[in-house]
């Protein structure tokens, strides 16, 4: 074969031609371009977030679409095409250095947005996001207005029960500091008031939940476990000093599950988010033996009621 | 066979000066931007690693923000140092092997221009948080303008200079140099939606198939062919052999353009686009084995018996290792567009590594060795240091390979540990001692880059006559093996 300038020039745009008739002219004429059951328009401030979050690189580390194959994801909802109706850019992402968000609206508070914006460490101490104080308070409404819209119909109801639930809580708070840890008392399932830290708080149970208290909950609650930690100043309710507990051990007993559940569950309404992604069982249970001896000198890890101790429990380590 | 053939210009600095040298050079022009950029680009690089390891070291720091430092990182060093390299070599090497001169030098200074202007708008205005977002089509649309103009000036100078040509055959490195402008243009004014100025998107989850359509014609129909034109134009010079398979590179051009443009969509397997989007691109991922091993065998077969040369070459040995990560990074991207391989290869540092080795291990490492090729050629004097040429090789190579290996480890890492579960949140921790090496071998890779530019400026500038060599070397053993052609 001979390239001559004719063939060179001539088949160079033909293939060129016939990959883009194929890979973009056919799916913009095959594709069918219809809203999803959540989809919903975005307002003129979520569309300034957009631009916002487009401008400055958000794309690069957060991607906006759930797979099949992912974990730890809360609303886990796999995209569908309609879910990016006229979003533009609808913009994927191809990195996860931070988590995926196209669910991420109504997960969180807008507090625990603007606290997280200003310095993302101080709601998630291991994360490398860079902070972005500088955007200003206004550019940093229009990201979280954009951020909280994300999943669309889906968002706006867990935005509605995070509101129903924020109202509840700040009228406790406002009661003063013991009927507010009545009122979270009571919104936790009998079974988990009455149940004590199934692992004994030993040596091991509490220096592991030291070490995740200080990957997960150093700076709401600071390092004394007061609810003074660097995140405080922009959270209302704000986040719980542990040393007041001490009084209010249901049945003058136990606290143990008390804190599982609120650990696993998180309150929403309030800026404490869940952690049943992040953390399986006996993670949650060290970190509730840590606060309980720490924070409200008490534990009621290890006694009653239980069943057999498993088998690697020892009699001298129990308290 | 030596001819009294010039490339066009006088190489006497004695008329005219440097800038009158400079004037009836754009190809050099463009090699020293490119070297130029190559530090710019890896400073940018550098920034977004130290990110990375520590957070809050260029702490509310606006225009160091990661977000901002990536983009001017990924396009300075894509189209401000690789491709502007790599059209500084082809501006030169297509008139050498035409034997003619560039149709026009006023309008390659036109090009350079553009061009420059182009990748220069990139970290001033990503800095500025004016960016649109979408990977690799992040400049604005003005400089999506300058772009075009840029690459249809480029075409134009090429399409003139082939019609005044003085040898009828266009050797293999002039398809894949003229080539690669006719569809990066088309590509590029396509996937970026040059049609909606303000955002360059389409609404909706179309506007992925367009981003990735071009993301991957980027590297397929942009830098491959600019990097294995000039490797088809350095390797036989400096083995002085003919070129292995005339058939082979026919092949190789064709089948490059049919299976590289169809990939993109294996950007997108886990997302929500059409099914048979998905297969194809995965099927033609696979036949890309093809395009890369005929190259890899055309040019090894070349070299063959002839390692004592490349090896002693500055400029061969780059080349020679480009090819090499070539075969790596080509075989990597088919694999590793497996559906089930992609279920923990994607989105994670697996395709940050991936992504180095391409641009810089296969085409950066083309466009080096290209450089330390042409510039004797150009200016007609001896390298500045070949020790330095060689310092800068091993600077480069350790660099990027443990950069590679490093990336690789973090994104198997991450990859495995959230298909078994974990968050993204809980991986971070570990993934810090590969941040903090993947810091350190960047240091290596802009150490290389300065040390690069320092060589090539004293080239340029240092007096010293350097025997002549045809430039039309490889090209007239092509048709003396072919005498069909």
């Amino acid at each position: 074969m001979k390239m001559t300038p004719k063939i060179f020039f001539g088949g160079s745009i033909l293939v060129w031609a016939a990959s883009i008739s194929i890979m973009v002219i056919f799916p913009v004429i095959s594709m069918k371009n219809k809203p999803s059951e959540i989809w919903r328009p975005m307002t003129e401030k979520e569309k300034e977030g957009l631009k916002v979050y487009v401008n400055n690189g958000c794309s690069y580390c957060h991607s906006m679409y759930i797979r099949k194959v992912d974990w730890g994801i809360g609303a886990e909802r796999i995209a569908r095409p309609g879910d990016y109706y006229g979003q533009e850019p609808a913009i994927l992402g191809s990195e996860r250095t931070g988590p995926d968000l196209s669910q991420e609206g109504g997960e969180h508070t807008d507090d625990w947005h603007k606290a997280h914006f200003i310095n993302p460490r101080f709601t998630r101490p291991m994360s490398v996001m860079p902070s972005w104080e500088f955007l200003g308070e206004d550019e940093i409404e229009k990201l979280t207005a954009y951020i909280q819209s994300l999943g669309g119909k889906d968002a706006d109801l867990r935005i509605a029960r995070q509101k129903y639930w924020h109202k509840q809580a700040i009228e406790a708070y406002k009661a003063g500091p013991d009927s507010n840890i009545r009122w979270l008392h009571s919104k936790i399932p009998d079974g988990w008031r009455k149940m004590p830290n199934p692992y004994p708080a030993t040596e091991a149970s509490v220096s592991r939940g030291k070490n995740m208290y200080m990957k997960f909950c150093i700076n709401c609650h600071g390092p004394v476990g007061d609810g003074n930690g660097r995140a405080a100043p922009y959270l209302n309710p704000p986040p719980l000093n542990f040393t007041l507990l001490r009084r209010h051990l249901e049945d003058d007993k136990y606290i143990g599950g008390i804190l599982y559940y609120q650990i696993m569950n998180g309150i929403t309404g309030t800026s404490m988010p869940y952690f049943k992604k992040d953390l399986e069982s006996e993670k949650i249970w060290d970190i509730s033996n840590f606060i309980a001896k720490e924070f409200i000198g008490y534990t009621d890890s290890d006694t009653e009621p239980k069943g057999i101790d498993a088998s690697y429990e020892s009699e001298k380590e129990k308290e | 066979m030596t001819d009294n053939f010039r490339t066009g210009n006088s190489p006497n600095f004695q008329e005219g000066g440097l800038r009158g040298f400079f004037s009836k050079n754009s190809a050099l022009a463009f090699i020293v931007a490119g070297s130029a950029w190559f530090i710019v680009g890896t400073l940018y690089g550098l920034f977004s690693a130290i990110h990375l390891m520590a957070p809050e070291f260029f702490n509310n720091i606006p225009a160091l923000v990661f977000g901002r430092v990536r983009p001017s990182h990924v396009n300075t060093v894509l189209y401000g140092f690789v491709v502007t390299t790599l059209i500084g070599l082809g501006m030169y090497y297509t008139p050498a092997l035409l034997k003619t001169k560039l149709w026009s030098e006023p309008l390659g200074w036109v090009s350079l221009f553009l061009w420059n202007i182009t990748v220069l708008s990139g970290p001033v205005f990503f800095s500025m948080g004016m960016s649109q977002g979408r990977e690799y089509t992040e400049y604005l649309w003005p400089f999506d303008v300058t772009f075009m103009i840029a690459i249809v000036t480029i075409i134009i100078n090429l399409v003139m200079t082939i019609i005044h040509r003085k040898e009828y055959v266009l050797y293999v490195s002039i398809w894949y140099f003229v080539a690669s402008f006719i569809w990066i243009g088309g590509s590029y004014f396509i996937g970026n939606v040059m049609w909606r100025p303000s955002t360059g998107a389409l609404p909706g989850i179309l506007d992925s198939i367009f981003l990735w359509f071009y993301a991957h014609a980027l590297p397929g129909l942009l830098l491959t062919p600019l990097a294995i034109g000039a490797a088809y134009f350095i390797i036989p010079r400096v083995t002085k052999t003919p070129l292995f398979s005339h058939t082979l590179s026919i092949v190789g051009f064709w089948t490059l353009v049919t299976f590289y443009s169809h990939i993109g969509g294996h950007h997108l397997l886990q997302a929500p686009i059409p099914h048979w989007l998905k297969t194809m691109s995965v099927v033609d991922s696979m036949m890309m084995f093809i395009p890369v091993i005929i190259v890899i065998v055309n040019l090894w077969m070349t070299m063959r018996g002839r390692g004592n040369l490349i090896m002693a070459d500055p400029a061969a040995k780059w080349v020679a290792m480009g090819l090499i990560w070539y075969l790596i990074v080509g075989a990597q991207g088919s694999i590793q567009s497996i559906p089930q391989i992609q279920k923990v290869t994607h989105f994670n540092n697996w395709t940050v590594a991936h992504a180095h080795i391409a641009v810089l291990g296969f085409s950066g490492f083309i466009a080096l060795g290209g450089v330390w090729h042409v510039i004797p050629l150009i200016t007609r004097r001896k390298l500045y240091s070949q020790r330095l040429a060689n310092l800068q090789f091993g600077l480069v190579m350790i660099g990027l390979t443990g950069f590679f290996l490093v990336l690789t480890i973090a994104g198997l890492i991450q990859g495995e540990a959230w298909y078994n579960g974990e968050t993204v949140y809980r991986v971070l921790p570990q993934l810090q001692p590969y941040m903090i090496l993947r810091t350190i071998f960047g240091l290596f890779i802009i150490s290389g880059a300065l040390v690069g530019f320092y060589n090539l400026i004293r080239s340029i500038r240092k007096p010293k006559e350097y025997p002549y060599i045809s430039a039309s070397h490889a090209v007239i053993i092509e048709t003396q093996k072919n005498p069909e052609i």
